[in-house]
């Protein structure tokens, strides 16, 4: 398991754990967590699992992982910044082990 | 039957009269020739974004054919309700909900996660091979033959028997169950949907009882032995739960299928392409998959609101023409042109919002695997000569048959 930590355009914060191998949004959708809503579930369909990379980890995550990624996210409702990702594309491995994401304040 | 018959004497007195319609949606002479042809000229016949449509089969109701219109409406808890949207005659007295399509947040999301994790891509992608193995399998049986009526034998066994052992329902009943939801879903049959719902209830009972005994880690048996909140689901809703699956598994992909082919089949310029590029495989099936959507999605306005400028009021209908809203201009230039290199925008083939279909994930690696198998296998063929398409007003979209040779 793997521990991310998502915190909201209001600043509050949550830790969930997320098995390894399976990706951020649904690490959100599955537990609770507001922010994210990632309505397609994964598809590139919808830009609704916008998130803000912390900068401390922009390194590490990398920039949007392929060109469908890149043209969803000029879909998405919050504001673009250069650590914007889609979170249904970041898989969490060991490496990730204690990632730090916001979300945005609004998805659609 | 739930859809009241459409006449102009019925529309309200709210709706302004220059925003009536009648654009013969499932019944007009244009769309029953060639529905992919009624949805993209809808924007160019000049229509108002969001109007109110006189229908017949489908009763009367808001319509809106623009794409930022159709979203705004699928994302709008507040004032839309997919609760009584549907089309299925329910006894009052034994009533269940169609779930989760008629749940509302935040309950709606405790029950998507019964089943989600087992149709999320990874999930999916470990299917795969199966999939693959079973539509060269159906190749086999045509392939020496140069001809085949293509939905009964490749588009509709398929996805069916992907989607029954994804279930755990037996494959040899698998005509049964066609017949059972093609009826049920179309227009002209409203008649016996009582009786087809009961049929149907019958059966599925029967096999909820069954997975209670012996669950076999397929859906029903996750849905049957799944917790909300550490509690065991209702019986009504556990039923409510597969019932909806059902209908939804069927035939959506079928549709879709015998769609593509039909285009692809008077399109050999256009084979050729994709043929030549199939590691652009995500691109293509997506692009198809936006030009030739197959469903449409209701929901019930639940107060008085104003939407782009018109006053909707409680109780009124609300239609997305999706199929239409994946052809509006303001995002794809030039719609109609099948572009295999377009900037991936959302389409709304899968609706959208938190009712966005689950077996998305499904649905669009069984298109993609039948697409690449077939073209690999048979990348020549076209309709058979003199064959005529037809379609029937019915709430999924597709040819009744099409008839292909090589």
């Amino acid at each position: 398991m793997v521990q991310v930590t998502y915190i909201a355009h209001d600043g509050t914060r949550e830790t969930i754990e997320i098995a390894n191998g399976e990706n951020v949004m649904h690490g959100a959708v599955y537990n609770g967590v507001e922010g994210i809503i990632g309505e397609c579930g994964g598809a590139l369909a919808c830009a609704t699992c916008h998130c803000y990379v912390d900068e401390a980890w922009a390194d590490k995550v990398g920039g949007p992982g392929s060109k469908a990624e890149e043209d969803m996210l000029e879909s998405a409702a919050g504001e673009i910044k250069p650590t914007s990702r889609l979170s249904c594309q970041i898989i969490v491995r060991e490496n990730l082990d204690g990632l730090v994401v916001r979300t945005p304040e609004t998805q659609y | 039957m739930a859809t009241p018959e459409g006449t102009t004497d019925s529309v309200p007195d709210h709706v302004p009269a220059h925003l009536v319609r009648s654009i013969g949606m499932l019944v007009s002479p244009e769309f029953l020739a060639d529905p992919y042809e009624f949805f993209p000229r809808l924007h160019e016949d000049d229509n108002p974004p969001l109007f109110y449509d006189v229908n017949p089969v489908m009763g009367n109701t808001w319509m809106t054919i623009k794409h930022d219109i159709a979203f705004k409406a699928l994302r709008d808890a507040e004032h839309m309700t997919t609760q009584t949207a549907g089309i299925f005659p329910r006894d009052p007295d034994h009533y269940f909900r169609l779930i989760p399509q008629e749940l509302n947040p935040p309950i709606h999301r405790k029950f998507r996660n019964v089943l989600d994790p087992f149709l999320s891509p990874k999930a999916v992608m470990e299917l795969e091979r199966d999939i693959r193995a079973l539509a060269n399998q159906l190749i086999d049986g045509v392939i020496d033959r140069g001809a085949c009526e293509f939905t009964e034998e490749f588009a509709r066994p398929l996805p069916v028997t992907v989607f029954l052992r994804f279930m755990g329902l037996p494959l040899d009943m698998t005509e049964t169950f066609v017949r059972w939801v093609v009826s049920l879903i179309s227009f002209a049959e409203r008649d016996k949907a009582i009786e087809i719902m009961s049929e149907i209830e019958e059966y599925l009972l029967s096999v909820i009882e069954e997975k209670r005994t012996n669950p076999d880690g397929a859906a029903i048996s996750h849905i049957v032995h799944g917790r909300i909140d550490g509690e065991p689901l209702a019986e009504r809703d556990i039923y409510g739960f597969v019932f909806f699956l059902f209908i939804a598994g069927i035939d959506t992909v079928y549709a879709a299928l015998n769609n593509t082919w039909v285009w692809l089949a008077r399109n050999p310029d256009r084979r050729a392409e994709m043929r030549a590029d199939p590691d652009n495989i995500d691109a293509q099936a997506e692009e198809l998959l936006r030009v030739f959507g197959v469903t449409f999605s209701g929901r019930v306005v639940t107060q008085d609101f104003e939407m782009n400028g018109v006053l909707l009021k409680a109780g009124d209908r609300f239609q997305s023409l999706l199929p239409s809203c994946n052809y509006d201009p303001a995002v794809w230039d030039n719609p109609r042109e099948v572009r295999f290199d377009r900037p991936r925008k959302p389409i709304l083939t899968f609706t959208g919002g938190i009712h966005a279909c689950m077996g998305g994930h499904l649905a669009r690696l069984e298109y993609k695997i039948a697409l690449k198998e077939w073209l690999r296998r048979i990348p020549e063929f076209s309709l058979q000569p003199g064959c005529e398409i037809t379609y029937r007003p019915s709430g999924v979209i597709g040819p009744d048959a099409v008839p292909l040779v090589w």
